[in-house]
């Protein structure tokens, strides 16, 4: 019987609009999840497999020495594609002419991700290709064809074979951005190593294996893999490397990660206030039903299944229209990525029906609670039960929930517990300020004839509401500015690593007899260059007189002095010069002077690595002289700059006296290409590392994070704005009750809607003013911790942030109140009734 | 249980309430006690604060009282904790509202028919809609609350009252909302349906004339039962 009662009460109120409100915010909460999990999940698989390309295959083992030939084989075992690099540097003889070369011997599976391409002359364009070099043939890049002064076809030696240079490379997949590590490229095929003769005990040869394949068994191989992994092997994919890319796609995670905890937040936010409101309007119907004899447990039956039913309702639809509207999105990503995404995985659905089930059961239950302690009084006593209204349970219950819900959406107890603790912290913070600003002005004398005395009138009568619903506004658009200048921040960030004239290629290996001339060239052919830094190779061989362990190659079949301070284990390039250079920054200590004699600046990860400190002394060996430098700074260093970087820099003293080569980035436009090379030609012993492919694909990566991002952005946005709207709309039973007293009064609808105009102006304004600030304090602290940006401040959102909130919060409630007063004042005391 | 109890539907012996304020406790009724017999309509007076809606929300087991004793149709009222008092309730009392209190999304029909279907009943439309011909609204069975006057809502609620037919109404200065003519048109319905059915009605009033129609007449002031109109339907200890 009460099953009937409930189904007849709830279709009556469903019909009526009352659970619209709720069910619109379940809907929003599960298709807002459901849509950023699904295009987030989608866009970052898409982007990892694409950014897979950049280490030509999902995960990496590298080692500089011999990999052991049954790792590849579990691996197949496992399902995985593998491949082999072998990498070692040697010379290349055409004729009279020699270059120093990187050469990279490949298996035939490589590359298991990306594309290698090569030109068939120096003057073709570039085609894909999935082969690779034949035995007896080298592929070489084009500029070792002009510094070998070959062409295609011609013949090479290389070690103690000769080989065909076939091909030209023109984009390796995995080229690598370590300019120190290359040189001019050699792809040989790896059947063809032993012929050369090349690799001899001592020599420096780095190893690699690759593998690709589904994320479980990735996983599963690494499970095996990991307790055999020795400590010069590393296994690596590609967002563990130090470069502009995974710092890039470290930071769009984040960013996708925050906004969709900052989406659950608003959704969260807007089915606490719709629940509250739908169980506030049914105080009545419930005093009523119980006096008429209905008893607590057929009450608790009857609006349990209104819940269920809502929940049940919201979720489904909130799928359907989550579901349609990423298949938009994620169709209109994928043309303008120009490719096709992946199918989502399950989690994306997981998580939408988990968060919309969650959010409609502990957002509805404390309200509801309240709902059935409603006391049978209330008929005759009208405010019995509205001191229900505010509860520490309620308000704890609702923290808690909004905490798991983001935990389990970022499955990141510590971002979560950061976001969670300063969202609750600017709540506190607001609610302090509200009481402030809306207990201040209780002195303004207040004339009934003008709409603004009647707003301020108004907002200083409904000073708790008014606090709560200021603090609704300020965090939605404290979230929202968050976002935005988070994106922005983000997004020129990135820009400014690579502008327009950022070098394309860096020049390694120039003599001090070659600087001169080769300074003045670029400088009269327009060709901008970073700074010119000595080079001198040399290792840390011990810290204040202890020896460190040192790292041999496999050859020398030494085992590694395991009782040895740890060291660096392979030798590092020194530099030296006066100043600090321009895209580092010191963090501690002082930088050279003139006087300066001995002294080192260490970037902060190689103190770490080193365990050493300020004061400490390290004993270098360049050849077979050593000598001493006490540490006396440490910088940080932006290594995503194309410029050349460095480890350790010595005071000029110690190191002017060795002979150094010289380092370089510079600029090269395609017109003056050929001037460049015809220049390089000169310089035979120089190396030129060309990364114009390497900064295409960044850019490319970067523009199709960014256009998720945007994405992203624009549907908490659009969470915010419901929002908005579901606050103002909560209050307007309240305004009602208001508006039909000034009217029968005989006020004009002009005085009423510019009053209400003006009230929510003043709440709009001061809202956005206070998110504003917050948001900057809040952005100064992420963009520093989470997402390794310099933080500043934002003045500009000082002025957008109450400007955008009192005209969007004022219009909206205008809209609203405009709309309730087209009824005459019998209809809006019927209404009221 | 005596006869006189018997015949006394409702019992009230040394009634008080007490409440609890951040001033201290605050009586609002005092050593109450009357018996109304069965059948009777009495009027329930005194100025605004006097207590009367405290009294009626006692009597009719909305509110507990905090002394004494009420018996309502044999059952000790004061004994049964929420759930039983809202069992008695919808076997035995009707209640009339001067905000009429209809549930807005229900009909008319809807509405009248709820009390019975809380109880439990099946066949409540019959006798919701016989109900609603009696107090004149057959035509807007189909109408919901919003749609009705406030004459026609209070017919409602007292359709809703009588469903089920209650041995006690309480009505709440049923026609304080209201214009006189409907007033009057709601007054003579409650005597009617009093009469028709042998309900006993206790009706709060602040109108005179209203509650001279009432066989008696409990006074209150300051939480105290002053005066009462004597009728051989009503046997009272004043103070």
């Amino acid at each position: 019987m009460w099953a009937k009662l409930a189904l007849k009460l709830f279709s009556r109120e469903f019909k009526r609009g009352e659970l619209t409100v709720i069910s619109a915010a379940i809907a929003l909460a599960v298709l807002t999840v459901l849509t950023l999990s699904m295009v987030t999940d989608r866009i970052g698989q898409s982007i990892e497999e694409k950014s897979s390309a950049f280490i030509a295959a999902d995960r990496v083992l590298a080692s500089n020495h011999a990999l052991p030939l049954e790792f590849l084989e579990k691996a197949n075992q496992d399902n995985l594609r593998t491949a082999k690099i072998t990498y070692f540097d040697t010379m290349l003889f055409a004729g009279e002419e020699m270059q120093l070369g990187s050469v990279k011997a490949v298996s035939n599976t490589y590359p298991l991700k990306g594309e290698l391409k090569v030109k068939t002359s120096l003057t073709d364009q570039p085609e894909v290709t999935t082969d690779i070099p034949s035995r007896g043939e080298v592929w070489l890049s084009e500029s070792v064809f002009y510094a070998l002064n070959i062409k295609v076809g011609d013949k090479v030696e290389l070690g103690a074979a000769t080989f065909t240079a076939s091909h030209v490379v023109a984009e390796e997949p995995d080229a690598p951005f370590n300019v120190f590590s290359s040189s001019q490229r050699i792809l040989i095929n790896e059947a063809d190593i032993a012929v050369t003769e090349v690799i001899q005990p001592g020599s420096r040869v780095f190893y690699r294996q690759l593998y690709a394949g589904d994320k479980d068994n990735l996983d599963t191989f690494y499970a095996w893999l990991k307790p055999q992994m020795k400590e010069n092997q590393r296994w690596y994919g590609v967002k563990d490397r130090q470069s502009p890319i995974s710092n890039s796609l470290n930071r769009a995670e984040s960013y996708l990660l925050l906004a969709g905890l900052l989406g659950i937040i608003l959704a969260a936010v807007a089915i606490a206030v719709s629940a509250k409101r739908y169980c506030e309007r049914q105080y009545d119907p419930v005093a009523m039903m119980k006096t008429l004899g209905g008893s607590r447990s057929m009450i608790r039956k009857i609006y349990l299944l209104h819940l269920s039913l809502v929940c049940s309702m919201s979720v489904i639809v909130g799928l359907l229209i989550g579901y349609g509207l990423q298949a938009v999105a994620t169709n209109y990503l994928a043309q303008t990525m120009g490719t096709a995404l992946p199918s989502a995985s399950a989690k994306p659905w997981i998580i939408a029906i988990s968060t919309g089930v969650i959010c409609a059961v502990m957002f509805s239950i404390k309200p509801l609670l309240d709902l059935f302690d409603i006391p049978p009084l209330r008929v005759l006593r009208r405010n019995l039960g509205d001191r229900l209204l505010v509860s520490k349970v309620h308000l704890t219950m609702s923290a808690l929930t909004v905490f798991l819900l983001m935990w389990l959406f970022s499955n990141n107890i510590k971002i979560s517990a950061i976001l969670f603790l300063s969202t609750a912290f600017l709540i506190a913070v607001l609610f302090g300020l509200s009481k402030v600003i809306f207990g201040g002005g209780r002195k303004l004398g207040l004339s009934p004839g003008n709409s603004w005395s009647l707003a301020i009138a108004s907002i200083q009568k409904r000073a708790n509401v008014n606090a709560v619903q200021l603090i609704s506004f300020a965090l939605a658009i404290k979230l929202l500015l968050f976002l935005i200048v988070l994106k922005n921040d983000m997004i020129s960030d990135w820009q400014s690593q690579l502008p327009e004239n950022a070098p394309n290629s860096f020049l390694v290996n120039i003599t001090e007899q070659e600087l001169e001339p080769i300074t003045s060239f670029l400088a009269q052919n327009d060709m901008p260059t970073s700074d010119f830094y000595p080079v001198v190779r040399g290792r840390v061989n011990a810290v204040n007189g202890e020896l460190v362990a040192r790292e041999v190659s496999q050859e020398d079949n030494e085992k590694k002095d395991e009782e040895a301070r740890s060291g660096i284990g392979r030798e590092l390039n020194l530099t030296w010069r006066k100043d600090l250079p321009n895209q580092n920054e010191l963090i501690d200590g002082t930088w050279f002077s003139e006087d300066s004699v001995a002294e080192a600046s260490v970037e902060e990860s190689m103190l770490e690595r080193l365990d050493v400190q300020i004061g400490d002394t390290l004993t270098f060996l360049i050849g077979a002289q050593s000598f001493d430098a006490k540490i006396t700074s440490v910088r940080k260093v932006n290594w995503t700059t194309l410029k050349p970087n460095f480890f350790i820099i010595l005071s000029p003293d110690v190191l002017s006296s060795f002979p150094a080569t010289y380092i370089s980035s510079v600029n090269v436009k395609a017109e003056k290409k050929r001037e460049f090379n015809e220049l390089m030609r000169q310089y035979p012993t120089v190396n030129v590392i060309d990364v114009e492919s390497f900064i295409k694909q960044i850019r490319s990566t970067i523009e199709q994070v960014s256009l998720a991002i945007g994405f992203v952005l624009a549907i908490v946005v659009a969470c915010g704005a419901l929002v908005l709207i579901s606050q103002v709309q909560a209050s307007l039973g309240e305004r009602m009750q208001e508006i039909v007293i000034l009217r029968t009064l005989g006020a004009k609808g002009r005085l009423i809607k510019n009053a209400t105009l003006y009230e929510f102006l003043l709440l709009g304004v001061t809202a956005g003013l206070v998110a504003a600030i917050v948001s900057d304090i809040a952005l100064l602290i992420v963009q520093k911790q989470m997402f390794d940006l310099a933080g500043k401040f934002h003045p500009h959102i000082w002025v957008i942030g109450p400007a955008v909130g009192g005209l969007f919060v004022a219009c909206l409630g205008y809209l609203m109140i405009a709309r309730t007063m087209r009824k005459n004042t019998q209809g809006l005391l019927r209404s009221l009734a | 249980m005596s006869a006189l109890s018997q015949l006394n539907i409702i019992q009230v012996k040394g009634l008080s309430k007490t409440v609890t304020t951040v001033e201290g406790d605050l009586t609002i009724l005092s050593d109450i006690s009357f018996n109304v017999k069965s059948g009777d309509s009495v009027a329930v007076v005194g100025t605004s604060g006097s207590g009367k809606s405290t009294l009626l929300s006692l009597l009719a087991g909305l509110d507990q009282s905090t002394g004494g004793s009420i018996h309502l149709d044999g059952a000790a009222l004061h004994e049964l904790d929420e759930e039983a008092r809202a069992a008695l309730r919808a076997e035995k009392v009707g209640f009339v509202f001067q905000s009429f209190m209809l549930v807005q999304s229900l009909t008319a029909l809807e509405n009248v028919m709820l009390p019975a279907e809380l109880a439990g009943s099946k066949d409540a439309k019959q006798q919701a809609l016989e109900l609603l011909e009696k107090v004149g609204l057959s035509h807007r069975v189909g109408h919901y609350p919003s749609q009705l006057s406030g004459g026609e809502q209070q017919r409602v609620a007292i359709a809703r009252a009588f469903i089920g037919t209650p041995k006690i109404l309480f009505a709440d200065e049923p026609s304080a909302n209201l214009d006189s003519k409907n007033g009057k048109l709601i007054e003579s319905l409650l005597f009617e349906l009093n009469k028709e059915h042998g309900t006993t009605l206790i009706l709060v009033t602040h109108d005179e004339q209203l509650a001279q129609k009432c066989q008696q007449i409990l006074h209150i002031e300051a939480g105290q039962l002053v005066t009462v109109k004597e009728s051989e339907g009503v046997q009272a200890n004043v103070g």
